[in-house]
């Protein structure tokens, strides 16, 4: 039974082992010459190090291509056109799925073919030596992005290799990712990275973990994604990890997400362990975006001014042509750019937008409902809590393609274009919560004249690709 | 009689949300629907195709792997004696492609039709009802209803 304590040294190193056979290059992962190596890495490389002393929000792209010196060639277009300030790597879907026979097919057809046919960087089969030469050839600090369920061996290479920051974790990385994993095989697999990467921590190698925060990307509730962030910040903390990014996804109302945002700091550094430096991480719309790409860039503009008012540690920036899947190198560095102006045109500025003290202060007693439910379905053990959450639907996400969430609940706009909870499920919230939701929810039925139902749903998950923010009734509508 | 359509999302991709929307649309449209959700294989698709008797397959891929996942589909369908309409839709290709040559490959593929992600859920609910001759009384009063879920 999965418990939330921390794994022995002799049980990581043995499912260390037992992972060597996976992949022929895991046989290269060598820990102590792993520890001397990053050793050798200058300061401006340390992630935490840069993350951590930074003074306003840092940039950030996604960035992903099969081939090792076409991912340079696009992390240095980033760095220098885009003024990007931290690096990414995007790992690839089969990786992310661990076939990594699938992936080789792959990547050995983008090197015949000078195609990019993988939607990422298989870093598993570029091997240790492959993400060494990358972290070298880079000009800056570099994270591992993916969405694996079962993330060992990735951590296992790309620890190895020089990375020095790995998101995801056993919650964000299962229910919005996959359909049949279960969550108590994928909190034990999320143990070992995070007590490989506290092991590395100890050895002076900080790692830096960051929890996926906008989930299925989906008009996930404030409360939701940060019950969720702190949870696996628990979960992360105990296996030691020190350096902890804590994320939350753009819902587009710029009261909601500021007052989230605070909420989000708030909870973790309250609920985290003293000796655990706390940063966050704010993500550009991670829902449908505009074809037109002048519609896009507002769409990314609204995110910068939207993080130069809550200050985040770090910005996870989009392209104007998200809606088209991955963009050229040209687009994401225009995204990065676009953000920054706006943060830098707005950050000086003092400005007081009514409403967002009393969001985030029911943002935050949901969240804590949230979080006391696990703890106390768990009699005290956050792994057990967690579990028994999801099962019951204390706990849940909107949109869930997994089958350990019930699934249940349903998001909508309210009249303002907040993010409220329309179906609840079994969701650890009170009476009195559930009911201030509805009393939202039910003004903006009034406005439109119809009913709450699925079409709202349905009409909000389009709005902001159709150019608006609230998915009001398109015929009849003026 | 209303018609059976197999819905899901190949490969490993999870993408989900566009199917939930797809798959409540079509089920108002009247349609039986089987979802079978996101990460799919080929096999499920076929299993499920047989064991439902369906009368439309329905693919979609987000994540750009599309042309890897779906090689060989429609010789496998063929070998399992399955001749009906395929639909595919979504983003189809790894990055910022010309659609009009990704639809011609997946047709080429075999697919009926190809969609890109800006498809409506009434477009394939409108073409499913053309390649299926479902009449248009079959279709009165199975109009897309707005679907209560509150109580």
């Amino acid at each position: 039974m999965v418990r939330d304590e921390q794994l022995t040294e002799s049980e990581l190193g043995r499912i260390a082992e037992s992972l060597r056979d996976d992949w022929p290059t895991a046989q290269a992962v060598d820990f102590e010459e792993s520890v001397e190596y990053h050793g050798s890495l200058p300061d401006e490389k340390r992630f935490a190090h840069v993350l951590e002393s930074a003074d306003k929000p840092l940039l950030q792209p996604r960035a992903g291509v099969p081939r090792l010196d076409k991912q340079v060639e696009l992390l240095t277009h980033l760095w220098e056109e885009g003024g990007a300030d931290l690096l990414p790597t995007t790992i690839d879907s089969y990786t992310r799925d661990n076939e990594y026979a699938k992936a080789q097919e792959g990547l050995d057809e983008a090197r015949e073919s000078g195609e990019d046919t993988l939607n990422g960087f298989p870093a598993v089969n570029h091997g240790v030596d492959g993400c060494r030469e990358l972290v070298e050839r880079v000009p800056g600090p570099i994270e591992v992005r993916h969405g694996t369920p079962d993330a060992r061996l990735l951590a296992m290479v790309t620890f190895a290799g020089g990375f020095q920051s790995f998101e995801g974790g056993p919650i964000s990385y299962n229910i919005p990712y996959t359909k049949s994993r279960s969550l108590a095989e994928t909190i034990e697999h999320w143990q070992f990275v995070d007590r490989l990467t506290g092991l590395y921590t100890e050895f002076g190698v900080r790692i830096n973990r960051e929890p996926f925060g906008p989930l299925t990307g989906t008009l996930v509730p404030p409360s939701i994604a940060i019950a969720i962030g702190v949870v696996e910040g628990l979960l992360a903390a105990t296996q030691g990890v020190k350096s902890l990014t804590l994320g939350y996804g753009q819902v587009g109302n710029l009261v909601q997400d500021v007052a989230a945002l605070r909420a989000l700091r708030a909870l973790g550094e309250e609920y985290l362990p003293d000796d655990v430096t706390v940063t966050t991480v704010f993500h550009e719309w991670m829902g449908g975006f505009p074809p037109d790409e002048a519609r896009a860039n507002g769409v990314i503009s609204l995110g910068g001014a939207t993080a130069a008012f809550a200050r985040p540690d770090k910005v996870i920036t989009k392209s104007p042509q998200e809606f088209r899947g991955v963009p050229t190198m040209e687009a994401n560095a225009a995204g990065l750019r676009t953000t920054r102006q706006l943060i830098d045109m707005l950050i000086e500025q003092d400005v007081t937008i009514d409403g967002i003290d009393e969001e985030q202060a029911f943002i935050e007693r949901s969240a804590r409902s949230l979080l006391d439910s696990v703890v106390s379905l768990g009699d005290g053990d956050v792994a057990q809590g967690t579990l028994r959450a999801f099962e019951t639907g204390a706990l849940d996400v909107p949109f869930a393609p997994s089958q350990s969430a019930k699934g249940a609940v349903l998001p909508a706009r309210d009249d303002k274009g907040r993010v409220r909870i329309l179906e609840f499920g079994e969701l650890a919230l009170d009476d009195e919560i559930r009911e201030i939701h509805r009393t939202h929810l039910d003004a903006r039925a009034k406005t439109e004249g119809r009913a709450c139902s699925f079409r709202m749903v349905a009409d909000d998950v389009d709005a902001i690709s159709d150019g608006r923010l609230i998915g009001r009734p398109k015929e009849g509508w003026t | 009689m209303p018609r059976t359509v197999i819905l899901g999302v190949i490969g490993s991709d999870a993408h989900v949300v566009g199917i939930t929307i797809l798959d409540q649309a079509l089920s108002a449209a009247g349609f039986d629907v089987v979802n079978l959700g996101v990460q799919t294989s080929q096999a499920e698709f076929v299993d499920a195709a047989k064991a439902h008797d369906a009368d439309a397959v329905l693919v979609s891929s987000l994540y750009g792997h599309a042309e890897q996942d779906c090689r060989g589909f429609h010789d496998r369908l063929a070998s399992d004696s399955l001749d009906l309409p395929t639909y595919i839709g979504g983003n189809l290709a790894v990055g910022q492609d010309d659609w009009d040559e990704t639809r011609r490959r997946f047709e080429r593929m075999g697919f009926t039709r190809v969609f890109d992600s800006e498809t409506e859920p009434q477009e394939a609910i409108d073409a499913l009802c053309l390649d299926l001759d479902v009449s248009a009384t079959e279709r009165e009063g199975s109009e897309p209803q707005s679907i209560r879920v509150t109580t």
